[in-house]
């Protein structure tokens, strides 16, 4: 390398980029980053009312599962509950029959002892 | 495991700016345009930055994509009827010039009257200090025609400045 070549080198060393380039190229990336993902009414409001909103969100869907089930087991109860009375009125339906023909036979009995 | 380089956006910026940004001005010779390429490149770079395998891969893919925009950018400006040699002698460094020294103003004004494959090579040789090999795998040439480049640009400027840089260059 000559003396040229070295006075080339020298000459054509890196300039600094302007002190604003940096700050644009972020801000254009922003931006960019901005319509690639456009910004639904949700991620327009600030992160507390966010927050807030996806809770309201989770109680409702939790509030509304919980309902179902309660409203499940209630309905599974009531059903038990009337199959168990069914079975009630079946045993007394049979016991009331015995007694009629208990009474009957001593009936009977009564008659021919007189 | 081997270790995954995570690039930092903004570290990168940081790092490559002036770099970027001095390949942009040298090929295209005015410092507004050299910036909207700068800024084009690096978000090209954000597009691409999951690509990015090391440092060094980076700061290679940012000089191939700036010397590749520098092109397409001087090829637009052809297309649209503008005589570069005259816009370039007009904008070059017009607002860096009180930055630069005299001799390197004067080179790069000289640098801008040199016929584009020729500029590319000599400003990756003396500016990023890269061998014809690495100008050769910059550049997507082979490296024959980047040492032939390399030597008529540096024939070209040498005559350039015998004339006009007498009183800066002795080896000239």
């Amino acid at each position: 390398m000559d003396d040229f070549e070295r006075e080339l080198r020298e000459a054509m060393r890196r300039q600094a980029a302007p002190a604003n380039l940096k700050p644009r190229i972020l801000k254009r990336r922003q931006e960019r980053r901005g319509r690639r993902f456009p910004r639904l009414w949700i991620f327009q409001w600030g992160p507390a009312t966010a927050a807030l909103a996806a809770l309201v969100v989770v109680v409702v869907i939790v509030a509304a599962g919980a309902g179902g089930f309660l409203m499940k087991r209630d309905a599974e109860e009531r059903r038990k509950g009337e199959e168990a009375k069914q079975q009630v009125f079946t045993a007394l339906r049979i016991a009331n029959r015995a007694l009629e023909q208990m009474n009957v036979q001593l009936e009977q009995q009564n008659r021919k002892a007189e | 495991m081997a270790f995954r380089w995570q690039p930092d956006f903004e570290q990168l910026v940081d790092e490559h700016q002036s770099m970027v940004f001095s390949l942009a001005l040298r090929m295209t010779g005015d410092r507004g345009l050299a910036e909207e390429i700068a800024q084009d490149v690096f978000l090209a770079l954000d597009r691409n930055l999951g690509m990015m395998e090391s440092p060094l891969h980076a700061l290679a893919w940012l000089r191939r994509v700036t010397m590749s925009r520098s092109t397409d950018a001087l090829r637009r400006r052809r297309v649209r009827g503008v005589h570069m040699m005259v816009e370039m002698n007009e904008n070059h460094c017009a607002q860096g010039e009180e930055a630069s020294s005299p001799l390197a103003v004067r080179v790069e004004r000289l640098l801008a009257t040199l016929p584009e494959a020729q500029r590319a090579a000599l400003v990756m040789r003396y500016q990023e200090d890269l061998t014809p090999e690495e100008i050769a795998a910059t550049l997507g040439a082979p490296v024959a025609t980047v040492k032939s480049h390399l030597q008529r640009g540096l024939k070209l400027l040498r005559a350039k400045a015998s004339t006009h840089l007498q009183e800066y260059i002795r080896g000239a």
